[in-house]
């Protein structure tokens, strides 16, 4: 027992520097991530600000049966899934595509006039991202409905319309985060080594067969790695902009749970029903990341950990 | 340097001010007390050196520390839970939006019941209350006691009908008297081009917010709430109800999607948000709206070169389908903000004493004008802001700098307002005067712990569902003749009878039935 504590003192001192480093992530986790933990008992509570986290009493699982005896929660969480499914189908390819067209243009004005058109939408916050899209669907002035007069259609109300949200949500969110999310692919893709490239030229493969027997094989760790974090991010809906964007109208394809939350709970002040919400939201996050890592350790042997 | 002049400043009002009351008739202790205060307001929050708070202090020996919490946040709602969750209450607790917070955590504890206090401390404020008792009620607790003072706006008006005049005569139109007139003027506006561009592009009806659009079914008879927040209940001899549940509602949603179909209404008013008046009118396109009596006034006055000939008048409510002339929209009599004692405080007695003191003639005149010989001189008796003052800008903005018209729990005096209103709605105020067109508001009701489980659980989802049917029938994605029936079951199983049912008890509980 004396020996193993000094064999740790030992490591302890050969080793403090990468203690160090280690340190500040470390402490990030344990004031934002961990101290706030505390906190979520308030889902199982009758929560009064005044009394205090303490010193509200419990009511067990009350908040949660509020939930699921509620057709808009049930709605909510059926739309959350939706938007996350097909932004996840449509979203999630692009950006593998972006990196590898990028790689394959050889005129670098072109490459970087182009990559850095595309990259820039995902600096603009939220609030201007919805003003241009409340603007370009706009039935008079907006330049979707100028382009469907141009063509012989009648100008159509966009935002209103339930069925028009999930792609107009959808779509804004790729045109302004596919470019960026380019990036770590476009990263994964210069660390393919030449050589690889170099030995099938030697054997007369096409530009197409290098990128679909080279390119997409070496980047596919970096895809799956990026595809779990993605799954594990399923129910974190950019709710901001849905906010921002919708309507009672379209709340039948738009409510997600987030939107929800922030109905019931911020607006309403029924912070122990939103906790409720938030856990359970966490829950099926974390089961959804450990069941995609499984089955990507079990099938390609490529996992988070 | 800054500083300096600022000293200099508050020595010269204390010095104009203390004169006048030299007889120190409105001391409240002889030993200088010091409390701590929490008042929020996204514009402003408590600061000792306003020169208001200056004289307060000289002529009452109470003063006031700034305890503010959440100064960086707009919102007062995150400000004062901060101040709650951090557990360490400052001694008066005031500013925007408190009655939901003091009227919970009161009977929890967290502030003192002020029915005794006002009883034996505080005449002037007792012989408010005595002459106003609905207002006292109207901020009651639901265990029947008071928590706060609040803030009582004065003045009647808030928003009214308004509508392009030179248009109407540009057309050889008379001013709509009732729905049928209106429904033919809002076509005319639209059809016979009276900006006179050659172009259909008018926008008959808008509005800034959508749920003005609802507005239009009093003309049907229906409501679209009993007070200034949208889509809330009212009352009708005593009974709770909620506009979007009664009859008269189906009629009115029916003509209004007709109206909305035929474009009389903007068909982008769910969308084009706040700034729809400022473009709509600037850009000559809209003819007719329901807002605020002073801040749209003001476009006859900024508009004046832009557009020739603009001219936005205010016109009389069009009488109903029954011939009712109904104004639904007015000023709130007593409002949700005003200050607290909490229970740290050390000294209720002192504290409330001080409350009283704004209720007095000379605090009154302070909260409402700031200092005499600096923001207004007495005129013929009545307090007069003075030019060099009126120069500076938009009079509230100005006295909010020197803790004038701030929300502590005092009651506002009209006067202050009236110097500095435009003609053209001091006009339509007279109009509607002399109509006598307002109804009585829905005050709100205090629940106790059962009605408010009630409430919390099931009125939210039932309010969500009302505005996504209503927003389809008026679109016309739905019709509400064939979902009528399903409509009122749908809203049954959700509870709604159980919201009126406990509403309909607090509400007899506070207003005596």
């Amino acid at each position: 027992m004396q020996t193993k504590i000094d064999q740790f003192i030992q490591h302890l001192r050969k080793e403090w520097q990468l203690y160090v480093l280690l340190a500040p992530t470390i402490i990030w986790f344990v004031v934002f991530l961990y101290k706030p933990m505390y906190g979520l008992q308030i889902a199982f509570k009758d929560y009064s600000i005044f009394r205090g986290v303490a010193g509200s009493p419990w009511v067990g699982f009350e908040h949660f049966h509020t939930l699921f005896g509620s057709d808009q929660f049930l709605r909510a969480l059926r739309n959350t899934f939706m938007i996350s499914a097909l932004s996840l189908c449509f979203g999630f390819p692009i950006p593998i595509f972006l990196a590898i067209m990028f790689n394959e243009i050889t005129n670098q004005v072109f490459k970087r006039t182009s990559q850095t058109i595309v990259y820039l939408p995902h600096f603009i916050s939220t609030v201007i991202i919805s003003g241009i899209v409340i603007t370009a669907f706009s039935p008079s002035a907006g330049i979707v409905n100028s382009f469907l007069s141009w063509i012989g259609v009648d100008p159509i109300y966009f935002l209103i319309k339930p069925e028009w949200f999930r792609p107009i949500y959808i779509g804004s969110g790729i045109w302004q985060e596919a470019g960026f999310s380019s990036i770590v692919f476009l990263a994964a893709i210069a660390g393919v080594s030449p050589s690889l490239y170099e030995s099938a030229v030697v054997d007369g493969a096409s530009r197409w067969q290098m990128v679909w027997k080279i390119t997409i094989p070496s980047i596919l760790p970096t895809i799956i790695i990026m595809l779990i974090i993605r799954i594990g991010n399923l129910l974190e809906v950019g709710f901001e902009l849905i906010i921002l964007l919708y309507q009672p109208a379209t709340f039948e394809t738009a409510d997600v749970i987030n939107t929800f939350i922030y109905r019931q709970g911020l607006q309403g002040a029924q912070y122990d029903l939103a906790a409720a919400a938030g856990l359970f939201n966490a829950i099926v996050a974390f089961i959804l990341v450990m069941t995609a890592n499984t089955i990507s350790r079990r099938f390609s042997r490529t996992s988070l950990w | 340097m800054r500083k300096l002049t600022l000293l200099a400043a508050a020595m010269l009002t204390t010095s104009i001010s203390a004169p006048a009351f030299a007889d120190g008739h409105l001391r409240i202790t002889d030993e200088p007390v010091e409390l701590t205060v929490h008042l929020h307001n996204k514009r402003y929050s408590y600061d000792e050196n306003w020169p208001v708070e200056q004289a307060a202090r000289e002529l009452t020996g109470v003063h006031l520390k700034g305890a503010t919490f959440g100064t960086n946040t707009p919102s007062s709602q995150e400000a004062h839970n901060l101040m709650l969750a951090s557990g360490d209450i400052p001694h008066i607790v005031g500013g925007d939006k408190i009655k939901d917070m003091v009227n919970e955590y009161g009977p929890q504890g967290a502030f003192v019941p002020l029915n005794d206090l006002i009883e034996e401390h505080a005449p002037n404020l007792k012989a408010f209350f005595d002459k106003y008792p609905e207002k006292m009620a109207a901020v009651s607790s639901f265990d029947g006691n008071l928590y706060y003072i609040p803030y009582l706006p004065d003045g009647k008006y808030g928003r009214a009908y308004w509508m392009r005049q030179d248009w109407l005569d540009t057309l050889g139109l008379e001013q709509p008297q009732n729905v049928d007139e209106l429904y033919d003027v809002l076509t005319a506006f639209r059809n016979d081009d009276p900006n006179g561009n050659g172009v259909q592009d008018e926008i008959p009806f808008f509005a800034r917010q959508w749920p003005e659009v609802l507005r239009l079914l009093t003309f049907w008879d229906g409501r679209s709430s009993g007070s200034d927040t949208y889509h809330d209940f009212h009352v009708v001899d005593g009974q709770i109800k909620h506009g979007y549940a009664i009859d008269s509602y189906k009629t009115g949603i029916e003509n209004i999607a007709k109206w909305y179909a035929e474009g009389l209404i903007d068909p982008e008013v769910f969308t084009r948000g706040s700034s729809a008046r400022e473009f709509l009118l600037s850009e000559n396109l809209g003819g007719m709206t329901h807002d605020w009596f002073a801040s749209t006034s003001g476009y006859n006055i900024s508009l004046k070169d832009k557009v020739p000939g603009f001219d936005f008048a205010v016109i009389a409510p069009p009488a109903s389908i029954s011939g009712k002339r109904v104004a639904e929209h007015r000023r709130i009599p007593v409002k949700p903000d005003g200050w607290a004692i909490s229970h740290t405080n050390p000294d209720p007695v002192t504290t409330i004493k001080y409350f009283d003191f704004y209720f007095t003639e000379e605090g009154r005149r302070l909260a409402n004008f700031g200092i005499e010989g600096e923001q207004y001189e007495m005129v013929d008796g009545q307090p007069i802001f003075t030019d060099e003052f009126k120069a500076k800008g938009p009079i509230n903005s100005s006295l909010y700098q020197v803790g004038s018209q701030v929300q502590r729990g005092y009651f506002q005096d009209f006067n202050y307002e009236i110097q500095w209103t435009n003609p053209s709605a001091l006009r339509g105020i007279e109009l509607y005067d002399a109509g006598d067109y307002l109804i009585d508001q829905f005050l709100g009701v205090a629940f106790n712990e059962e009605e408010q489980a009630v409430y919390d659980k099931k009125w939210s989802s039932i309010s969500t569902y009302m505005q996504e049917k209503q927003q389809a029938w008026i679109l016309g994605s739905a019709d509400i003749n064939a979902e009528w029936d399903d409509y009122q079951a749908t809203l049954e199983k959700m509870g709604y009878s159980d919201v009126i049912e406990a509403m309909q008890s607090a509400y007899d509980r506070q207003y005596g039935g």
